[in-house]
């Protein structure tokens, strides 16, 4: 029973292997040029709370804005948005993926 | 040096030096709720690992001082991996703040693993005693078998979570080629002494 256990384990430690991704960080990639050329969080964090969202979090991750807080329809997530157009291109609920831009 | 190093209120220290850092940096507000939860949830999951390498290294390498002296204090170690699993999960219910969110999410791929962990570690961490190992005789090392499955799920709900593997695998792959390599081991070792 152990030896299936352990031998599952280590089945699904390796099988998932090949597929790591080269980088670790962000979800996407947003390639929105230089920073001096995009909106500040501020801006962001004022639209979407007047689509009506509550923002937690925000930081900058694959070269998008990353935002932890809850959606008008009351979802807790993880949003990326473009820095440039603010366009909502990712959503995720803990690392489930409820929203996302076809082309990224 | 070497009794400071052997004292068993020091090992304790050692294993909650990281916990101490981060509750901390928490309580001094450089630390977001938030970003509790990635470092809490990664410590348990190295000292679940830790305390699952021990025998497999033990038959593969043969007796070994410093694994002796490890495998001597791997119950401190098991239960100090259930104890940053507490407090991952207490800072996930702070981080979450109410029930509507945590049961809206609950069963997220990356949630019920890390839930099914949990429920898993915690008879293994109340049995952590004289006392219960005295009363569950043989049966305390088959409950103690619980720690592979719980292993899977930690190792499902942190792919799953973060919707990556980087991380996850870095921290598993060892442990998983240590499981196999004992795996192949044994029936080696059984057929010479077997003479075949």
């Amino acid at each position: 029973m152990r030896k299936w256990i352990s031998l599952a384990l280590a089945a699904a430690a390796i099988a998932v292997l090949p597929s790591a991704p080269a980088s670790a960080t962000g979800a996407i990639k947003c390639k929105a040029g230089p920073q001096s050329g995009w909106k500040s969080q501020d801006v962001l964090k004022a639209k979407l709370v007047k689509e009506g969202w509550t923002v937690r979090k925000s930081k900058v991750d694959g070269g998008c804005y990353e935002v932890y807080g809850t959606t008008p329809e009351g979802d807790r997530v993880e949003a990326y948005f473009h820095p440039v157009s603010l366009e909502k291109l990712y959503v995720a609920r803990r690392g489930q993926v409820l929203f996302r831009k076809p082309g990224y | 040096m070497r009794t400071i190093l052997n004292n068993k209120p020091a090992f304790w220290l050692l294993l909650s030096l990281p916990a101490i850092l981060l509750i901390s940096g928490w309580w001094q507000g450089r630390i977001d709720g938030m970003d509790m939860l990635h470092p809490t949830g990664e410590w348990s999951a190295r000292l679940m690992i830790l305390a699952m390498v021990l025998s497999p290294l033990l038959s593969i390498l043969g007796p070994k001082r410093w694994l002796h002296w490890l495998v001597v204090r791997r119950r401190a170690i098991g239960v100090a991996a259930f104890s940053y699993a507490l407090l991952h999960l207490l800072f996930y219910l702070i981080d979450m703040g109410n029930l509507d969110d945590i049961l809206a999410e609950w069963l997220a791929p990356g949630i019920w693993t890390g839930w099914a962990a949990f429920a898993l570690m915690l008879p293994l961490a109340l049995t952590s005693n004289d006392a219960s190992m005295r009363w569950l005789r043989a049966g305390w090392k088959r409950l103690q078998r619980l720690v592979y499955p719980a292993a899977l799920l930690t190792l499902l709900h942190w792919i799953w979570v973060h919707n990556s593997y980087a991380g996850a695998l870095a921290h598993f792959v060892p442990l998983g080629l240590l499981l196999i390599a004992r795996c192949i081991k044994k029936p080696l070792s059984q057929m010479k002494s077997q003479g075949v």
